[in-house]
């Protein structure tokens, strides 16, 4: 498999998901279903780590937004963390780094978003 | 490299083949005198190029064909589908769950492309269609 994911649950509503390996076409349905999943467990409050993210593409952006959108939603937020400078380039030249908050490290993601690690 | 090579490369139009075309571009585009980014944004602008194919093809037996051409002052890189014009887009089931509100993928993937090289070209005919990206090297 091309993509890992691998969620810590510290409370009931809120998930910390870390991502590594490349999210595209093939690989983004499973990103999706892990956020749906979680979402639908009762997490509000979603960090996702990109640090391990080697590759991103427009598919991957589809469901990082559905999500945030979903989280929203139901009064909560998706926030990434610490993506390479590939990564975050393709964020910064579609304009999306100004809807999405982005953190260089869990524990200020954690702390903006007023979860406890 | 005096003249211009090719190479040709043809992948079943599916998702899990995606990645094979964006590695056998990432070899190509390393032949040319581009930086290190260059060669991920040639690389990411196949990988577009060929989701928009795969998103329209569905689980049809479509195949997508690359053709590159490397000369001293450009790389071009033509993503020809065979997907006839007006099929279904594939939509997962789940797809009203998560992007209720329709984020266009297709549009983001169109918009990359345009940033990431110099020219894009998309020639959509009954039979199929055909995206060809220009990266021109470094003067």
């Amino acid at each position: 498999m091309n993509l890992t994911i691998n969620s810590r649950i510290p409370s009931e509503t809120s998930c910390i998901m870390e991502v590594e390996g490349e999210v595209d076409v093939y690989t983004s349905p499973q990103l999706k279903q892990e956020i749906v999943d979680r979402a639908d467990a009762g997490t509000r409050h979603l960090i996702i780590n990109l640090a391990k993210v080697e590759y991103l593409d427009s598919t991957g952006l589809g469901v990082l937004i559905g999500g945030l959108k979903r989280l929203r939603e139901v009064e909560g937020n998706m926030a990434l963390v610490g993506p390479g400078m590939r990564i975050l380039r393709i964020f910064e030249i579609t304009g999306l780094d100004k809807i999405f908050d982005i953190y260089e490290t869990e524990e200020q993601a954690a702390a903006k978003e007023g979860i406890s690690l | 490299m005096s003249q211009a090579d090719t190479v040709e490369l043809v992948i079943p139009c599916r998702p899990e083949y995606v990645g094979v075309a964006r590695l056998a571009v990432l070899g190509i585009a390393s032949r040319m005198p581009f930086s290190y980014d260059e060669v991920e944004d040639v690389r990411l602008a196949v990988g577009e190029a060929c989701t928009h194919a795969v998103e329209r093809a569905g689980s049809s037996e479509a195949k997508i064909k690359i053709v590159s051409t490397v000369d001293p002052h450009s790389l071009v890189i033509e993503v020809t589908d065979d997907v006839p014009a007006g099929a279904p887009v594939a939509a997962p089931v789940d797809d009203t769950q998560l992007l209720a509100d329709g984020v266009d993928t297709q549009g983001l993937g169109a918009l990359l492309m345009e940033i990431l090289v110099d020219e894009v070209k998309i020639a959509a005919g009954q039979s199929g269609t055909t995206v060809r990206l220009t990266k021109y090297a470094p003067e």
